[in-house]
């Protein structure tokens, strides 16, 4: 007979107000194979805990069923206090009345009768449950961090001073991200690249970083202290190791004329190039697609004035497959681009706004790059039909964003406060210009972002109107911009030089190809999900995958850096020591009737399920059967349900379990 | 029905092509066991009655030479190659005669692990028809005498064997009852449905016959037959009869190579194919899946696939 122990708690009064707690206890007593029963006001707190442990001892309990919150919530707690009792802590489980019953209840005997149900299910399955021990798997200490931007640079940068090894891949042919094209930078106004180059130049020297420049992730393998990453490194037509950076070849490259990029398009490049002068790597790429050479085999200008004889036309994609034990990704967002609608995608666009038609018409980051000092005006602000100064300038705040009609229900949290920047230094540049603000909120929450704010309208003289704007012409060289003034309950019109739009700030896309590479989840717009909004931000629900910056959703510089180095302290954890355990809740298999079908390998998403072959003494095949690995399996039961001779079963979640528990009702 | 009414009792093909099958067979097979290529051909002779087949494990020459093709070779020789049937075989590769739905089964089982393609020496046969439950096997094959299942077949020619034997007569379109009769079944209300089969599963003695003779129950232990946890109850009443046949059209959903051979030898008469057409419609519905003669990587239960119809999940 089991000598099972049953802790009822008050949870303060988030239980008791409609649960009759003492009676549930008292129920508890009754039923066969509890040795013990009691009520609590906190069980959670330290005294909460001595009672459950004073009481394993003086009753000589085998096993424990706390009935209180969400297992998500305190099993951990009530195991370890169990396991200080001196028992297994896996006979220890919660009877979830909080969530599952009081929360979700009015009525105080009814959810009275359902809390008495709950423990009654919880007491056999505890009788049922077995003792068992915590899975040990290897760690190995080299992390993994998508995106170079500056998330994925703080988080490289923080675990490899922390003396592991990161492994950090980009996409592009240079690290930097969207904050390599800011001017200068909210709250404070630094200039952007002044306070990212050095980072970036870190990364380039440090011993522990391996830099994956002009690569992606194609494949990922393995689980939690063990994935097997497969990258591939774009063939760049300029080998790494041979190159100096001198740029002979950016000055003689005959094709000078392509649209780059990284001004926006405002800027041209040559087709070997690097996107900017601080690039890091300082290595050239070739443009396959605009290059004379890889078009029509003639030219080959680069590869002849190269010294070191870098320039190799002939380079392939390579493979590199890399051991990591952690993965950080940090693959950051993309602006909203307004002019189309996208494809496939609930968002609809903004055809009314002209984006993309009339010249004078630009998005933020446009506006940064005209701002920069390294941008293709110098610094000027001139516009892009006809490089002339605009002295009035209209900017739209919220364009695709907290527009439900729209597709987009979520604030981008950033062009509030990048806006009131963006009027600050056109001030500063055409002293007689006016800059004004259509916006529907000020959302400046923050350190010193409200009194930036004020700055702009206070000091700065732009004029903010609350209202929305409904259309976008053009009429001479003006762009006529129709809206309305809500405060005062009237129409605007103003004739602008130039519109500049805060629109969105979306994932990147394709981010759920990469989700679905790596196994996390993601949301209704493709960010990234993290495990528990409060209490688990940086961790994705897959074991080993941290999230930083803007691909969890949009964040500005202070709140991307807080979030990479969080990630990065997250992977030191992981990191600090050598086996990892886990929690023994995996799949097992009944080799004796497992007839190996495969149809739980085939379900299993954690690709958990091996083949494997019995074989009698002398060495003959007998038959194959299924073999969870413990390191990799989730413990979700999919295989369970699926087996139909129920060969593999779930610790904890046998059947026989959940049958004992069904039948008590 | 007018076209198959007329054609009802009369032959429904010229029986030579049965011979044609039969010769090309008992060739195949004998130069197989001779050369060494197998060390057994699973096929057909004849039975004790008029018109009847049995299985036959040849492992000589000289019952490969009595091998037989006929419209009583109903048996689905794919089940000697899965479950304890096996163990009746040699070692060593062997040859099975299948029939279209048989070879469906077989192919099934590759999908599913038991034996792998290179095991095999699969002799197709190009198969008009067999007989259905109950007809008189010492008459010609008629349309009343043809099983139902083959009234509607599409796979009388094998894809994929290594021979195939026979050539096909060009064969009379008959009314496809058991479609028909799934009709009828969709058209009733759901209370109604369910009166008919529990009506009919009340029937079910729990012999097992029709799990002993289906390819693909080849669980060395049946969930049905477990007690601890007791999932069904064993004993032939009609709640456990019913749990039964759930798990085995849940079981087989999917699966099932639509060979009829549970219905064919229920003694109670109990229409287990028409559940399991029904499962491979629904089937084919949601996922577009159906069971073929080539075998295939994912199961319909056990893929997922984006956009997958969830609306059954309410
Ligand atoms: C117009 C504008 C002005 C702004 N001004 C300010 C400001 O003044 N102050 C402030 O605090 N914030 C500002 N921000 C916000 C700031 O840009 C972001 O907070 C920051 O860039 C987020 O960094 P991140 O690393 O998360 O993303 P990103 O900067 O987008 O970097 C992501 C990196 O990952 C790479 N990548 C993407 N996908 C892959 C892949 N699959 N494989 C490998 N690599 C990949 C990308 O190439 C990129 O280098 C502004 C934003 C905009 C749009
Ligand atoms: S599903 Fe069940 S019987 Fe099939 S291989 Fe897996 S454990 Fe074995
Ligand atoms: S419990 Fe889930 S993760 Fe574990 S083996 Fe089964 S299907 Fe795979
Ligand atoms: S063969 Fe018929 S009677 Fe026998 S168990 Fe199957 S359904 Fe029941
Ligand atoms: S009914 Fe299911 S469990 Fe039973 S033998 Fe058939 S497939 Fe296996
Ligand atoms: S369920 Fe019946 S029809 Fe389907 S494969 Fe098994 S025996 Fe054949």
């Amino acid at each position: 007979m089991s000598r099972i122990g049953v802790f009822v708690c008050h949870c303060g009064e988030n239980i008791s107000r409609t649960v009759d707690v003492e009676k549930v206890a008292e129920a508890a007593r009754g039923l066969l194979g509890v040795a013990h029963a009691c009520d609590y006001k906190y069980m959670c707190s330290d005294p909460g805990q001595a009672l459950l442990k004073k009481a394993v001892a003086e009753h000589r309990l085998d096993g424990v069923v706390v009935a209180a919150c969400s297992p998500r919530m305190h099993e951990k707690t009530f195991r370890k206090a169990t396991e200080q009792a001196g028992l297994n802590p896996f006979l220890c489980e919660m009877a979830n009345i909080r969530e599952h019953c009081s929360w979700v209840h009015e009525d105080r005997d009814e959810a009275t009768a359902k809390a008495i149900d709950i423990v009654h299910m919880l007491v056999e399955r505890v009788k049922r449950n077995r003792k068992l021990q915590p899975i040990s798997v290897p760690v190995t200490k080299t992390s993994l961090v998508i995106g170079g931007g500056i998330a994925g640079i703080q988080a490289a940068l923080d675990i490899a001073d922390a003396g592991h090894r990161v492994v950090l891949v980009e996409r592009e042919p240079s690290i930097g991200g969207h904050m390599a094209q800011l001017s200068e930078t909210f709250p404070t106004l630094d200039c952007s690249q002044c306070i990212m180059t050095p980072k970036m130049v870190d990364v380039a020297n440090h011993p522990n970083i391996t830099l994956h420049t002009y690569s992606e992730v194609e494949e990922v393998d393995g689980y939690i202290g063990n994935f097997q990453v497969k990258i591939r490194k774009k063939a760049r037509s300029v080998d790494m190791a041979r190159c100096t950076g001198c740029g002979v070849c950016m000055a003689k490259c005959p094709q000078k004329k392509i649209p780059n990029s990284f001004d926006r398009d405002l800027g041209m490049r040559p087709a070997i190039y690097v996107p900017f002068p601080q690039a890091v790597p300082n290595v050239p790429v070739i443009d396959r697609v605009n290059c004379t050479w890889f078009k029509s085999g003639k030219c080959g200008v680069c590869q002849k004035v190269c010294g070191p004889g870098a320039v190799d036309y002939a380079q392939q994609d390579e493979f590199v497959v890399e051991q990591v034990g952690a993965i950080v990704v940090a693959t950051g967002f993309n602006l909203y681009d307004i002019s189309e609608k996208p494809k496939g995608s609930p968002i609809k666009g903004y055809g009314e706004f002209g984006h993309g038609k009339i010249p004078d018409v630009i998005d933020g980051m446009t506006f940064e790059r005209l701002a920069s000092a390294s941008g293709p005006t110098g610094g000027k602000i001139l516009r892009p039909s006809d490089g002339r100064e605009p002295k009035q300038v209209v900017f739209v705040q919220c364009v695709g964003s907290r527009a439900r009609e729209k597709g987009i229900s979520y604030c981008s949290k950033i062009c509030c406060m990048y806006t009131a920047k963006h009027t600050m230094l056109y001030k500063h540049k055409v002293h007689d210009g006016q800059a004004y603000v259509f916006f529907m909120d000020a959302r400046t929450p923050g350190k010193g972002y409200d009194e930036f704010w004020r700055r702009s309208i206070e000091q700065e003289e732009a004029v903010y109107i609350r209202g929305m704007v409904s259309r976008l012409y053009q009429k001479g060289d003006k762009i006529v911009v129709m809206g309305s003034d809500i405060a005062v309950g009237i129409q605007v019109e103003i004739e602008a030089d130039l519109v500049v739009l805060a629109t969105a700030v979306q994932p990147r896309q394709g981010a759920e190809l990469l989700a679905q590479k790596l196994g996390i989840s993601y949301d209704q717009y493709n960010f990234y999900s993290e495990a528990h909004a409060k209490l688990r931000p940086v961790e994705c629900a897959t074991a080993g995958i941290y999230l930083a910056g803007a691909c969890q959703g949009p964040k500005d510089i202070p709140d991307t850096v807080s979030q990479a180095s969080a990630a990065a302290a997250k992977v030191m954890t992981l990191f600090a020591k050598d086996q990892l355990e886990r929690e023994p809740i995996v799949a097992k298999v009944n080799e004796r009737f497992c007839v190996g079908c495969f149809a739980c390998k085939k379900v299993c998403a954690y690709g958990a399920i091996e083949e494997k072959e019995i074989r009698d003494r002398q060495g003959n095949l007998v038959k194959v059967v299924a073999y969870v690995n413990p390191g990799v399996c989730g413990g979700c039961g999919t295989c369970q349900a699926t087996c139909p001779s129920k060969s593999v079963e779930l610790d904890g979640y046998t059947d026989e379990q959940i049958l004992a528990m069904i039948e008590t009702l | 029905m007018t076209q198959g009414q007329q054609t009802e009792s009369t032959p429904l093909v010229d029986p030579a092509c049965y011979a044609a099958a039969t010769a090309a067979i008992r060739a195949e097979a004998v130069r197989l066991l001779e050369a060494g290529e197998v060390t057994a051909v699973v096929g057909y002779r004849a039975g004790r009655r008029a018109g009847s087949a049995m299985p036959e494990v040849a492992t000589t020459a000289e019952a490969a030479a009595q091998l037989i093709f006929t419209p009583g070779c109903q048996n689905n020789l794919a089940l000697f190659l899965s479950k304890a049937k096996r163990e009746a075989l040699p070692k060593g590769k062997v040859a099975v005669v299948v029939k279209g739905c048989d070879l469906r089964a077989l192919a099934g089982l590759i999908g599913e692990s038991q034996l792998k393609r290179d095991e095999v020496h699969v002799i197709g046969v190009a198969c008009p028809g067999v007989y259905g439950a109950g007809a008189d096997l010492a008459k010609p094959l008629a349309a009343e005498s043809l099983a139902r299942k083959c009234r509607e077949c599409k796979v009388h020619l094998p894809e994929g064997t290594d021979v195939v034997a026979g050539t096909l007569p060009p064969l009379p379109d008959l009314a496809p009852l058991e479609a028909e009769e799934l009709a009828r079944l969709e058209a009733m209300t759901p209370q109604e449905r369910w009166a008919f089969w529990t009506e009919q599963f009340a029937r079910c003695i729990r012999c097992l016959a029709c799990r002993q003779v289906c390819p693909f129950c080849f669980c060395t232990q049946c969930l049905c037959d477990r007690n601890r946890p007791q999932a069904v109850d064993t004993s032939p009443r009609p709640a456990g009869n019913t749990a039964w046949h759930i798990v085995r059209a849940m079981h087989l959903a999917g699966r099932c190579a639509g060979c009829a051979e549970c219905e064919r030898v229920c003694p109670m008469d109990i229409p287990l194919n028409l559940l399991n057409r029904k499962m491979a419609q629904e089937l084919f519905e949601l996922y577009g899946f159906e069971t073929t003669m080539q075998p295939q990587e994912q199961g319909a239960l056990t893929s997922y696939r984006d956009g997958d119809d969830q609306s059954f999940i309410k």
